[in-house]
Order: C-alpha cells, then structure tokens, then sequence
C-alpha cells in the first residue's frame, strides 16, 4: 500500500507537469493570435483617403476657374469611386462625402471634406482641410 | 506491485490517446496561425506598395506640364519641369524632365511589376513595385482618364493583387495639374 501510494503520487506529479506544460503552451499560442485578428480597417481609411484626395482635385479645378462659393457640396468625383471591395470578401463599403466650404479671406477658401462609412455596424470617419484660392475671373 | 503496474498501464492507455489528440489539435492550430501571419503580412505589402505607387505617381502628376498614358499597357509617361544641374545656370526656364512608368513583367515571374525610367527603352532595372521578401505583388489596372475636358484634373485608377493570398486592392484618386498643358495630354479616355 505505501509503495503504491509512493507510485500514485509520484505519477500525479509527473502527469500535472505535462499538463501544466501543454495548457501553456496552448494559452501562449492562443494569446499570439490576439493581436493577428484581420482587420481592413487600415486599407479602407487608405481608400477614402484617396477618396477625398479626388473631391479636393475636382475642387481645385473650380477654384482654378474661379467659381468656388462657400457653402456644402456634394462628391464631385466618379459616383462609382464611392463604393469599394477593398474590405475582402467580396462586401461592399460605401463612403458617403460631405464637403463644407467657408470663406478664408477675399480669394481664399477653407475647405473641409468627410468621409465617412460603415464596417461591421461601427461607424468611422476621416476628416481633411484645405486652404484654396480662388482665380478671380 | 502488480497493482502498481497495472494502474500505469490503464492510466496511459487513456492519457496516450488524449495527448495524441491535444497536440495534433495544437499542430493544426499553430501551424493555421502560422499561415495567418503570412497571410497578413503579404496583404500588408500589397497596402503598402499601392500606397506608395500611388502616391509616387500623384506628385509626378500634379508637377506635370505633359502627359502620355498607355492604358491598354498600363503605363505612363510624365513630362515636368525640373532645375539645371549645374552650378552656372542662371535660369531654370525650359529645363525639363521625362518619367516613365512602365508595366513589364519578367520571364521568370508571375509579376506585373512597375519600373520608374528616364526613357522609355532601355534595360528594366528601377521596380517600383514587387521583390518583397514577405510576399510578391502583381500590377493588375493602372488607368488615367481626364473626366471633363479641359478641367486638367486626372483621374486614377490603380489596382494590384497579391500573388500570396490573391487579395485585390482597388485604389482611385484625382490629382489637379495646374501646369499641365492642354494641348499636351494624349490617351486619356475620357
């Protein structure tokens, strides 16, 4: 009886060192793929980043030509350029373009382009501002 | 003693089996994370490469006082005005530099990559894209068109996809060209 008990708890040890090692192994494992979860989140803000880059050209032009007033305008760029697959999966994200312009001084513009969009029911923007002149015609 | 052996042998019987499971599971799920990372890291690159050839070809568009684009071959060629390099110039008029970009794929690759040069013939050796030891991208569209005539804004067109996980990024962009001559731009489709 006191040899198996001296086997039995000689056994318990060494199985508990297995098991401590494995589930260790398994948590560090596990804990590694934490930070590895995909998110697109950094390609779609490259996206609307360009996005704004195309309302910004568009207005440049007006002004170039002397007709930018103040006031809200709407996406002045390719309406198809508003939808992208750039999340994977074949979704769809659309980016909805809000563009306030004030005035900065006689011949200048203070302009202000959103854009916003939703991905995975949370709701993110990206917000840029420029200074144009106006060539008076 | 007997009694000893007996509870190893049933013992491991059980815990052999059970361990052969855990670590085949714990194989499959290292060896899963494994190819995530890889996964990841090769779509970062293609981000990356298409920001920055973006990027790359917005600044050389916006200084641009001409441009030719061969969208059918995915290239382009700039033309902008550059300073004399030489310490005795007085004047920097009429000095003036060409840029290509050209799409060109090497016999022994899959790869559409995108060389920078001065000239449009010549050996291929500036890439601007690919080589990347965590993942080779591929150039799929690059497309320039000017909207509406005479507004001197070009509309961009870029896509490329990675050759590791097949993922396409489609990126699109306008640039205004306020020295871009007018009658200086050819194959915009319009």
């Amino acid at each position: 009886m006191k040899k198996f008990l001296h086997d039995r708890r000689g056994f318990a040890l060494f199985n508990t060192v297995i098991l401590t090692l494995i589930t260790s192994l398994a948590a560090m494992i596990l804990l590694n793929a934490v930070p590895r979860v995909k998110n697109p989140q950094a390609t779609l803000k490259l996206t609307a980043l360009y996005v704004a880059e195309e309302q910004f050209a568009h207005l440049e032009s007006m002004a170039a030509s002397g007709s930018l007033d103040a006031g809200s305008y709407s996406f002045q760029g390719a309406p198809e350029d508003l939808t992208t697959e750039n999340a994977g999966e074949g979704v769809p994200v659309k980016f909805t373009v809000d563009t306030q312009i004030s005035l900065g001084g006689v011949n200048l513009r203070r302009v202000t382009v959103k854009v916003t969009w939703q991905f995975g029911g949370e709701d993110f923007e990206l917000k840029s501002e420029r200074m144009m002149r106006v060539v008076p015609k | 003693m007997s009694r000893s052996k007996g509870f190893v042998f049933v013992e491991m019987a059980i815990a052999l089996p059970l361990l052969a499971v855990l670590m085949f599971g714990l194989a499959l799920v290292s060896a899963k994370l494994f190819e995530q990372s890889t996964d990841q890291l090769a779509d970062y690159v293609l981000d990356e490469e298409a920001h920055y050839l973006l990027e790359r070809i917005v600044q050389q568009a916006r200084a641009a006082k001409e441009i030719e684009a061969y969208n059918s071959s995915n290239s382009v060629k700039f033309v902008y005005r550059a300073s004399e390099d030489s310490a005795y110039a007085l004047t920097v008029d009429d000095v003036w530099e060409t840029q290509y970009y050209l799409a060109h794929q090497k016999s022994d690759t899959l790869a559409i990559n995108l060389y920078a040069k001065r000239q449009r013939d010549g050996i291929f050796l500036n890439p601007i894209t690919g080589d990347n030891f965590f993942g080779l991208t591929s150039l799929v569209n690059l497309e320039f068109r000017e909207p509406k005539e005479n507004s001197n804004v070009l509309h961009i067109t870029l896509e490329m996809k990675s050759l590791v996980t097949d993922r396409h990024i489609k990126l699109t962009t306008a640039v205004y060209m306020p020295a871009c001559d007018k009658d200086k731009k050819s194959g915009l489709n319009s």
